[in-house]
This record gives C-alpha cells, structure tokens and sequence, in this order.
C-alpha cells in the first residue's frame, strides 16, 4: 500500500477531541471541501437510558487499521488530508468518541471518502465499548471484522 | 520444515469480554511448536470453558494482521483474542 501523506492525522486520545483543530488541519488552499463526521455518545442504548460509555482498544493494531483505512481512501478518493481521532476511557453522553475530517479540491470525493472511512473503522478497527446503565452494563453488539478463512496452503513439495 | 519439535513462547491478548471471562489482559504462553491459533484457543476454553461458546464470535490475529484460525504460530508471536468491535 502507498505511504501515507505526512501531514494525515492517525490518533488514539484519552481527553476531549479537539474538532476544531482537527478540521484546519486537513484546510488548505488548494482545496475546496471538508467533510467531518462526529459521533459521539447517544443517551439511550435500545430505549435503556444510558449512563456513560467506556471505551477499549487494541491499541497498536487500532492505530494500523486506522492508517490503513487513511491509505485506502487516498487510493480511492481523490482527497487531500485525512484526520481520524477515536478517543478511549470513559465518555459521558454528548461526548465525541470518533471525529474524521476528510479534505478534498471538490466535495464529492470528501463526503464519499468520510463515509467510507467511518463504515471500514466501526467494522475493523479493534475497538470496544462498554455501555453502562442504572442497573449495570453489557458489552455492545458489535461487527465481527472479516478475517481470512484459511492460511494459503503450502505447494505440495515436489 | 524440520520435524524437530520445539517449544515456542507467544504472547496472548484478550479483550473485552473475553477479558473479563479469563481473568487476563496478557498472558504469556510456552506451547508446542507448529501448533495454530485454533489449538492455542482451545487450551484456553479448556482452562476457561465458557470461552468455547463465544469461539463462532471472535476473530484472532497475530503480530497486530487478522489471521486464520489454522494460522501456525511461530517464538514471539503476539496473538489476540478480540470479541465484534463496536467504535464509533
């Protein structure tokens, strides 16, 4: 896969995600558009009220997963800066978990890309979240990531 | 390949619930070499029979790739153990 441009933006945080900064940082002159997408924590978890959210990752393979989604995008958009920032720790309703901006020269190829980047990363990027309620917690329902089925096998030796 | 049968130390991770279910984040393991990832999980779920049941809802992988359960594992491999992920 190509290297990735330096000036993309690959993070795991424990604090509040800063959206604002992220978003002038993918800004520049030659380019047209920025799409974002913030998600952040909902209050109810299948109509249970929901109290806050704890968040778990798989840190080093988080990180490359998430470089490879940024790698995959420039493959298949023509965008210019990627940032991607999924925070980890405990978050209250309201709070940011997952920011991605993405900039492009026009807005197609952002919208496209953000979407991509947000489906890929809440299907592959070793990530968890811990929902906790008034009378205790469960894991939440994830997406088993696609893995191989089988290692190649060997050539039979001649 | 030799047919020399060695021991290999891997490096095992779990998460999230199957986390909470074996009592440890990270644990180190002497095993038989030329064994895969299939038989690693299953020394656990013997140590651990509830694991067994989630085995159809995991995925493994092994030095940070996702891998093949018939993925052979070599000295100082890392292997995880991780559970549907649910960022975002």
């Amino acid at each position: 896969m190509a290297p990735l441009p330096h000036d993309d933006i690959y993070q795991l945080v424990r604090e509040p995600i800063d959206m604002a900064a992220l978003a002038r940082q993918v800004r520049a002159p030659e380019d047209g558009a920025i799409v974002t997408f913030d998600g952040f924590v909902r209050n109810q978890s299948h109509n249970r009220p929901t109290l806050y959210l704890d968040y778990e990752a798989y840190e080093s393979m988080a990180l490359a997963k998430m470089r490879e989604i940024g790698a995959q995008l420039h493959e298949k958009y023509r965008i210019h800066r990627v940032a991607m920032t999924h925070r980890l720790g405990r978050l209250e309703i309201g709070e940011t978990s997952v920011f991605i901006a993405v900039s492009a020269p026009h807005r197609a190829a952002a919208f496209d890309a953000c979407r991509f980047a947000i489906d890929t990363l809440k299907r592959t990027v070793p990530i968890w979240k811990k929902e906790y309620f008034e009378d205790g917690a469960v894991w939440a329902d994830g997406e088993l990531p696609p893995a191989p089925v089988a290692t190649p096998r060997a050539k039979p030796a001649s | 390949m030799t047919p020399v049968s060695q021991t290999i130390r891997v490096t095992v991770l779990f998460f999230g619930r199957l986390k909470e279910l074996t009592g440890h984040a990270e644990d180190s393991l002497d095993f038989a070499d030329a064994a895969t990832i299939e038989q690693l999980f299953a020394l656990y779920a013997v140590r651990h029979p509830e694991l067994a049941k989630y085995r159809s809802s995991v995925v493994a992988s092994r030095n940070q790739e996702f891998a093949a359960w018939d993925t052979p594992l070599r000295s100082g491999d890392e292997v995880a153990f991780l559970p549907p992920v649910s960022g975002g």
